[in-house]
């Protein structure tokens, strides 16, 4: 075991490193918040009922509360490798039936960005190891949409072009969903929608995915209502 | 004055409408809208107030940090951190569990620190976790959650001798979002991609608890006789 000297030089060099200002900042953070609202986490305290789930990219630059302008215990949120939702992921499976059939969120936003790295990392002819199932999906989505990608010359332009086909296909297996079709069936929410953030001025852009035509176009195949 | 009022106005105050005017409109909002009010809020505020941030993070990433953390709407880590966009590079799932066999941690795992070549990596439980909660019962939760919850569920039956001594069920599902935050930090040691870093570069490995009543991250780094955990021997 640690003899004491030894404990505190660990102690010092931790207090040292860059993320001690995480907890400083943290402190902060709490002091301004019960200026305003003095028993707010109070509130959090008792248990969560947000109203959105967000499926984003892990990517450092789209803190996804930050950018929606929502606090905390407005968004149940799953971040993974470009924002993906594959069928047999028990991650994001899990995610969106702990919140679509506990929390009874209303909407469902998958939200890409132009520039993605997985993205990018998808359109490499490589073999990037572990990485490989993960950016099929990826592939698969550019085999779906092959003629219009390979229509677009430009390689910036053709990979944001993708991006959003990406966001478009995820949204879609996401209404593929068991749990999905039913909450809507019963409650009429919640709804799936498709955005793209851009880096560049920091604004969303909604793809305007119509869910009530993409449900009724995928139960033809995907039914599960019953 | 709520967080939402104080959103709200300073939405408000940045589109430039009276908070008269404001008020009524909020009315006929809905939650749809209202999130993307809140984005041109951002963006105009990001915008102005740091006009370089913007710039560069348009050119590219270079995060130090990996943040794995539960889904939980409760804890927006950038937030509670008060980081900066491009500070934290984020996977969550449901209550922060890390399995070999998963594909979806582990593709957030390689990229970070095989590509990125992130500094640290955060492991974040948290106090009042939902699945940790359910996690010290068996009840049905659907062949989805069941599944994924199994490890966490797993770590109980492990640890019953210890967890069946605390006083409450709150107290014990914390406990148990501890040994859940250790079992992670386990696992990532055992990641071929993380020994590698640990070796050639130092990477750090963190445990952290963030407790919801008091709004507070607790390091779980730093041996205090009042935590109810031991050390990890990470740093050793
Ligand atoms: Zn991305
Ligand atoms: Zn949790």
């Amino acid at each position: 075991m640690d003899a004491p000297p030894a404990n505190e030089k660990r102690i010092s060099r931790f207090l040292e490193q860059s993320h001690e200002r995480i907890f400083d900042n943290n402190k902060k953070w709490v002091e301004e918040m019960k200026i305003d609202d003095p028993e707010f986490f109070d509130k959090l305290a008792s248990g969560q009922s947000p109203e959105y789930l967000y499926i984003g990219c892990s990517d450092s630059r789209i803190p996804a509360n930050q950018i929606m302008g929502l606090g905390p215990g407005d968004v149940f949120i799953h971040r993974n490798i470009a924002n993906l939702v594959p069928n047999t992921d028990l991650s994001a499976m899990s995610v969106i039936n702990y919140a679509v059939r506990h929390l009874h969120v209303k909407h469902i936003i998958v939200c890409g960005h132009y520039g993605c790295g997985g993205i990018a990392a998808a359109m490499t002819p490589a073999d990037l190891g572990i990485l490989n199932p993960w950016l099929r999906n990826i592939r698969d989505v550019y085999r779906l949409h092959e003629a219009e990608l390979d229509e677009i010359t430009d390689e910036k332009e053709k990979n944001n072009r993708l991006v959003e086909l990406n966001v478009f296909e995820q949204a879609r297996n996401v209404i593929k969903l068991a749990a999905i079709q039913q909450s809507y069936a019963e409650n009429h929410y919640p709804i799936v929608h498709g955005w793209v953030f851009d880096l560049h001025d920091g604004l969303l852009k909604d793809l305007k995915v119509d869910f009530e035509k993409e449900l009724a176009g995928i139960q033809k195949i995907y039914n599960l209502t019953k | 004055m709520s967080i939402l009022s104080r959103f709200r106005s300073f939405v408000y105050s940045c589109i430039g409408l009276g908070r008269s005017k404001a008020f009524s409109t909020v009315a006929q909002m809905d939650a749809f809208e209202k999130v993307l009010a809140g984005n041109k809020a951002y963006a105009q505020h990001t915008a102005k107030k740091d006009p370089e941030l913007m710039k560069s993070l348009a050119a590219g990433q270079s995060p130090e940090i990996l943040w794995i953390g539960c889904a939980d709407s409760r804890i927006p880590e950038t937030t509670i951190c008060q980081c900066k966009p491009g500070e934290l590079f984020v996977h969550r799932n449901i209550a922060n569990v890390l399995t070999p066999g998963d594909a979806n941690s582990s593709s957030v795992i390689e990229y970070s620190v095989g590509v990125l070549k992130v500094k640290r990596i955060i492991v974040c439980g948290h106090t009042k976790c939902g699945g940790a909660n359910a996690a010290m019962g068996d009840g049905d939760l659907g062949d989805t959650l069941n599944s994924w919850l199994a490890p966490v569920r797993e770590l109980r039956r492990k640890h019953i001798d210890e967890l069946s001594k605390l006083p409450s069920e709150d107290a014990k599902a914390n406990r148990l979002a501890e040994l859940n935050v250790e079992h992670s930090l386990e696992i990532l040691r055992k990641n071929p991609t993380v020994q590698k870093a640990i070796r050639e570069r130092d990477l750090k490995l963190h445990g952290m608890i963030y407790d919801i009543p008091a709004a507070e991250l607790r390091s779980m780094d730093i041996p205090e006789p009042k935590q109810l955990w031991s050390p990890p021997t990470l740093h050793r």
